[in-house]
């Protein structure tokens, strides 16, 4: 199902329940396309929107930030920041010409292998969607 | 006016109230201030007020940081708030600072001037208009022609002590169009359309740092830009680059952008940086009702959050799922 022309996402997933989700959905078998990179955090407030910037900047496809439900944060509150940035990165993203299906949040617990897998083949789907490859990543 | 700020500032210095005064100066000529240090009381009479006194003075406060004496500025109601931000962001303590407001009666665009006359030799702001000097010859000139367009959404903070206050402080009303129509007329292209105005704005770019540099709320120790571990940019200007280098300045301009609009006027390849930073400045109002520079006890956007956030979940459908 996977093709050379699947666009490469980069995840973020939080620690506690996003990535313990990714591992869920990983030793379940569920199929999903191999194209993401998972970088694992100890929590969605982690991801500095420079590093969404600087990935997107340099030719990344896509930039997903996965975090526990809002109030099931392992620190209580860190994914109530990042719902507050993410939203505002998004805005300056759309503004200078940068989809907004290539920056999305999502919210996954440890127990949502299916959602995990389910979100990647939704958002690889809607990014290949997209008119036009982004520029190739700048030389050296 | 300017008598009035000579004799305070006079006064400031010789009673050892303050270690220096920062003001406006003649220039290199007539149409260009230049900001200037008073140290020494004979030294006041340098000191001028016009409609061509762009600067935020504030900036300059950065280096008291070290220091422990006072020092004194003049601010036009729109640089206030750069005192507000710099107070709330503890980089200078209010205390430390003789604040001196002088009313403004709005900016002239050097541009619009040169455009309409040639051969400028001085310009006054009265009621509503500016009267421009040509050899002879004074023309009466309508606000609206000459202003700085930032002047159209002039805004003071809410709450603020003046030290001293050279009449009375209020914001100027002119021109009927919304704040951000120049952001709204860039948000209804479509995205590839926006992509390629930006791309071609940023292209220009020489990273120069001037919109850095002259940013009163940019006064990290280290910038993100010179860190060399990790290294978040190149050096090359290549417009992926360009475009990184932007981006990242504008989401520090999150809840800190008070539009002095210094920026887009130090810009050697007239990258229209307003509308990068007037897009943040209008998304921070319209979802979190948060305007930079307003009043002290004010908390930054980002610092913050409700466990349910009304204005949020109207977008949440687009954002998280």
């Amino acid at each position: 199902m996977a093709s050379d022309d699947d666009p490469t996402i980069l995840v973020f997933a939080c620690n506690w329940c996003s990535y313990a989700g990714a591992d869920l959905a990983g030793v379940s078998r569920l199929e999903m396309p191999p194209h993401c990179r998972v970088v694992r955090v100890m929590c969605s407030a982690r991801v500095r929107p420079e590093f969404v910037i600087a990935a997107l900047s340099r030719g990344l496809d896509g930039v997903v930030v996965l975090g526990c439900h809002p109030g099931d944060c392992h620190y209580s509150e860190g994914n109530y920041y990042t719902r507050r940035r993410a939203l505002l990165l998004k805005e300056l993203l759309e503004h200078v010409g940068i989809e907004p299906e290539r920056f999305q949040l999502r919210w996954i617990s440890a127990s949502e292998g299916a959602k995990f897998a389910q979100t990647i083949t939704e958002i690889t789907g809607e990014i290949k969607a997209l008119d036009g490859r982004r520029e190739p990543p700048p030389e050296g | 006016m300017e008598q009035e700020l000579r004799e305070i500032v006079r006064k400031l210095l010789e009673e050892g109230a303050i270690e220096y005064f920062i003001g406006y100066a003649e220039g290199f000529e007539p149409l260009h201030t230049t900001p200037c240090f008073i140290e020494r009381g004979e030294q006041v009479q340098a000191l001028v007020w016009s409609p061509l006194c762009p600067y935020n003075l504030a900036r300059y406060l950065h280096q008291m940081k070290n220091g422990a004496g006072k020092v004194g500025l003049v601010v036009k109601g729109c640089d206030a708030r750069a005192i507000v931000e710099l107070v709330k962001g503890n980089q200078i303590q209010r205390e430390r600072v003789v604040v001196v407001g002088i009313p403004c009666q709005g900016q002239v665009d050097l541009a619009k001037l040169e455009d309409a006359f040639e051969g400028v030799e001085a310009v006054e702001g009265k009621g509503d208009t500016f009267l421009v000097t040509v050899g002879e010859k004074v023309h009466s000139v309508e606000k609206e022609r000459l202003l700085r367009e930032k002047c159209f959404s002039c805004r003071h903070p809410i709450s603020f002590e003046y030290d001293f206050v050279l009449g009375e402080m209020s914001p100027l009303v002119y021109g009927s169009e919304s704040e951000f129509a120049m952001v709204e007329e860039l948000e209804r292209l479509p995205v590839e359309e926006r992509r390629a105005f930006w791309r071609a704005q940023f292209e220009r770019c020489i990273r120069c740092y001037a919109c850095r540099d002259i940013c009163y709320a940019c006064y990290c120790q280290e910038c993100i830009f010179e860190s060399k571990a990790p290294r978040w940019l190149e050096k090359t200007t290549t417009p992926l680059d360009n475009q990184t280098y932007h981006l990242i300045r504008a989401w520090h301009m999150v809840g800190r952008c008070i539009d002095c609009g210094e920026c887009e006027r130090v810009c050697p390849v007239g990258i229209p940086l307003r509308r990068l930073y007037k897009k943040v400045e209008k998304e921070v109002e319209q979802l979190f009702d948060y305007r930079a520079g307003m009043r002290v006890e004010d908390l930054p956007p980002l610092v913050t959050f409700a466990a349910e956030e009304p204005a949020l979940s109207s977008r949440q459908d687009r954002s998280e799922r």
